[in-house]
């Protein structure tokens, strides 16, 4: 097995190459650049073209990639064209603002997804899985920006329950000043997660009831609960383990939106302002970030399904 | 293991770290100030830079009017007023300015302010790359600062200008020397230390993406501040800024026009004051160079229901007849205000054999400008001119307009600030100048603005610039629509909004006057 992920992750390389090469070009293809955006009508030419000299704009494309490029493969992000700090220093402190939000979510989610797919499931066809699937298709349905805004109207100001802004009231770093900041984001981002994973498991869980050992046990007289409990619930786990995986990159890009609405301090809002002003070493760096995160997300899942299932043997899956 | 405690066992491996790394970031920090002595102003996002010398941005500029101080400033209607300067005297012949400063001003560290840290400011400020120098330049050459004595500075320019005359003492935020004295690159967007000045208050914590965080500077030359803590809190969504309002999370915030009305019974007042911005309906001169159909385009309009098709009420906007805003005290109404007469414009048309079809760009983003658009199209359409409507970025439009003939568009819509003494306006109607979007030449114009910059009389100045407004008025490539307002909601238990007194850009002149209920 490490010779298999020691080889996908030597693909990571290449890929990461590539994918950072796109984004970078495709941000050329804008008809403008960073300065551009910070240029106000009472800046004489010159003074413009120093600023384009100072930030390296003035050099050709494939000049600025490689220079980024070089820096990166030393570990050096660089810095934002806008604030000139540094994007390492700028990430490692919004990254866990990030992760503090969108794990629990997602993890809530999870939990909750699971247990209303098996029950749909197990109800197919009946009222209470009709209930279920409406629940997930108005979830699904739903901006998360105006659910968003639809809590923040009721709890945030009709209701005066919840503090709206932000991740911590104003010199408070203390963990229950937290947990009220991070109570309606949370929210959202469950309300955003759960309805395709409640469906992944349901329909999971409704192609194992066709599984020939579902009949056996059936036969055996087996009830509805026994069945869930000991014999689908588990194999349908198989495939949610595998999820987590893939969900790896959410906990960078995951929450963008809700963080804006809400002012978090992740990296989504980070993401937003650099793509806003044509950023490029920011947008480059997150997009860095996710991209390692997807390739990492999917070997992850590939090496937690043989965790979870000896059954599979990933010398078998890697040619 | 069973397979079920297999996948939590695995899944728990792959989360635990990273929940851990999550909530390590909840360290400590300074103990938190006390809400009821603290003054919280939403702003939209970080300052670009929080360096006196080179910041130019809205929140930069906010932020360094509150930890530092200018020699002076250039209120609304024209008037000087004196900051950290006791007198400012130009000398008759325009070529040199002496300040003296106000004695017994000290920095927040209690060291005394003197000529040399002005000269320090004003030196480092001079150096092109640190990034903002453009008004220390009079031609090739730079404008110099030197201590006199303790309390004096002597600014000799290169040549005669009376714009540098009204401007060599504003806008410029002075810094202190011992404490950035060995710092040799100015071109950063942060100093170290962070921040040090004379202004109200003291900047004592940055989170970034978050908040801004000040306490009162007791050492103010203009007096200590009432409110204790003042906190910069960074709300970059419009909505949740209405509803911080409206919940009293944040204090004061800009607002909308169209907010203003959804904040109606809510516990704050709204103040709105003029920008001295132009919005304009812009044209491309050499996409449009028949005189006749540029006039009667703007014949064809009428700026009173734009304006109000787009700001709701006349309580937010005034309407704009000159290149310069209302309220500048150059801005004459003597000229040609174009306003609607359509039998004239389809006159016009009809003695030219016209047909038109126009293309008009806005930036999509700019719910204002989309509005103004929509209004502009049915108008031009009443008289017989057709509007096509181009949504573009707001920075790729400009990049567009740069193209000049070969430009996708006819007409844009614009705005610009660009502060009180009228040369400035030069950098959008001289010939080839660098925010002449219309790719507009009237020699006329260019050897007006020349008189104007070297004439020290006032009374001939506004002579000369009013002028120069009623040739471009008349070139018709430009038609003035507006000053939109700021308005700003303040909660009602902040005291002090009229003394704190509202101006462009900063918001608020001295953030010391607020004081709480």
């Amino acid at each position: 097995m490490l010779v298999y992920v020691a080889r996908r992750l030597a693909q990571v390389v290449p890929l990461l190459a590539v994918v950072t090469l796109a984004v970078f070009f495709a941000l050329r293809l804008a008809p403008y650049d960073f300065v551009d955006s910070i240029t106000t009508p009472n800046m004489t030419a010159e003074h413009v073209a120093i600023v384009r000299s100072r930030y390296g704009l003035d050099d050709p494309a494939w000049l600025q990639y490689l220079r980024w490029l070089g820096r990166v493969v030393q570990g050096d992000l660089g810095y934002s064209l806008a604030s000139q700090h540094s994007i390492a220093a700028d990430l490692a402190q919004r990254l866990p603002n990030t992760i503090v939000l969108v794990l629990p979510a997602y993890l809530t989610a999870l939990i909750l997804a699971i247990a209303l797919g098996l029950v749909a499931a197990a109800r197919h066809g009946r009222p209470l899985d009709r209930l279920i699937d409406t629940i997930g298709a108005v979830g699904i349905a739903m901006p998360p920006f105006w659910f968003a805004l639809l809590l923040i109207y009721l709890f945030g100001y009709f209701l005066g329950l919840f503090p709206i802004i932000g991740m911590h009231t104003v010199g408070d770093r203390g963990l229950p000043d937290l947990l009220r900041h991070l109570f309606l984001p949370y929210l959202v981002l469950v309300v955003a997660f759960f309805p395709d994973l409640t469906r992944y498991v349901r329909s999971s869980a409704i192609s194992q009831l066709d599984e020939d050992y579902v009949t056996v046990q059936r036969a055996f007289g087996a009830s509805d609960a026994q069945l869930f409990r000991r014999h689908v619930s588990r194999n349908v786990l198989l495939p949610v383990v595998t999820q987590i995986g893939l969900a790896l990159p959410m906990l960078v890009t995951g929450a963008v939106i809700t963080e804006t609405v809400f002012s978090w301090p992740g990296v989504g809002t980070y993401f937003l302002q650099g793509a806003r002003a044509l950023d490029y070493p920011v947008i480059l760096a997150v997009l860095l970030l996710s991209a390692t995160l997807v390739m990492v997300g999917n070997l992850l899942a590939d090496v937690l399904y043989v965790v979870v299932d000896p059954r599979v043997r990933l010398g078998k899956t890697a040619t | 293991m069973k397979p079920a405690a297999r996948a939590i066992l695995a899944a728990l491996a792959l989360i635990g770290p990273l929940f851990a790394a999550g909530c390590a970031a909840d360290d400590t920090s300074p103990a938190p100030p006390d809400q009821t002595d603290t003054f919280t102003f939403a702003i939209s996002g970080d300052p670009s830079s929080l360096n006196p010398i080179n910041t130019g941005d809205r929140w930069g500029l906010t932020t360094t009017n509150v930890v530092y101080s200018p020699l002076a400033r250039v209120e609304a209607d024209g008037t000087v007023r004196n900051e950290l300067a006791e007198s400012i005297e130009p000398a008759a012949d325009g070529r040199s300015v002496t300040v003296k400063l106000k004695p017994d001003v000290v920095w927040s560290d209690g060291e005394p302010l003197t000529a040399a840290d002005v000269v320090f400011t004003y030196t480092n400020k001079a150096v092109k790359d640190n990034g903002n120098a453009d008004l220390l330049w009079i031609g090739d050459q730079p404008i110099t600062a030197t201590a006199v004595d303790a309390l004096t500075v002597r600014f000799d320019l290169p040549e005669a200008s009376a714009a540098a005359l009204s401007n060599i003492a504003t806008e410029t935020y002075i810094i202190p020397q011992h404490i950035y004295g060995d710092v040799t690159d100015f071109s950063g967007a942060e100093l170290e230390p962070l921040a040090l000045g004379s202004g109200p208050y003291k900047l004592v914590e940055y989170q970034r993406g978050e908040y801004l965080r000040f306490e009162a500077n007791e050492l103010y030359y203009g007096g200590a501040p009432a409110i204790q803590h003042l906190v910069f809190r960074i709300v970059p969504n419009a909505d949740s800024v209405k509803t911080a309002l409206q919940t009293g999370e944040v204090d004061g915030a800009s607002v909308s026009p169209s907010q203003v009305a959804d904040l109606a019974g809510a516990p704050v007042d709204i103040h709105s004051y003029a920008q001295g911005r132009v919005g304009y309906l812009g044209v491309i001169e050499p996409r449009v160079p028949d005189l006749a159909l540029r006039q009667a385009l703007f014949f064809a309009l009428d700026r009173e229901e734009i304006n109000l098709a787009a700001y709701l009420d006349p309580a937010y906007f005034e309407n704009a007849y000159s290149i310069l805003p209302p309220g500048n005290p150059y801005a004459t109404t003597d000229l040609e205000r174009y306003d609607q007469d359509v039998e004239r414009a389809r006159t016009l048309l009809a003695a030219a054999g016209l047909n038109p079809t126009l293309v008009l760009a806005y930036a999509a983003s700019n719910a204002a400008q989309a509005t103004q658009a929509t209004i502009i199209q049915q108008q031009g359409a009443a008289a017989g001119i057709t509007i096509e409507l181009s949504a573009l970025d707001g920075t790729a439009l400009y990049e567009e307009v740069e193209k000049g003939a070969d430009a996708p568009f006819d007409l844009f819509l614009g705005g610009y600030i660009m502060g009180i003494d009228p040369d400035a306006y030069s950098l959008l109607f001289r010939t080839a100048a660098s925010a002449n979007f219309f790719s507009y030449s009237n020699p006329v114009v260019d050897a007006l603005f020349d008189q104007g910059l070297v004439e020290l009389d006032d009374a001939r100045r506004e002579t000369i610039y009013g002028d120069i407004q009623r040739a471009i008025a008349g070139d018709a490539i430009f038609y003035p629509i507006l000053d939109s307002f700021d308005n700003l909601a303040i909660n009602q238990r902040v005291g002090g909004v009229a003394q704190a007194k509202l101006i462009p850009v900063y918001h608020f002149e001295d953030w010391s006057k607020f004081t709480l209920a």
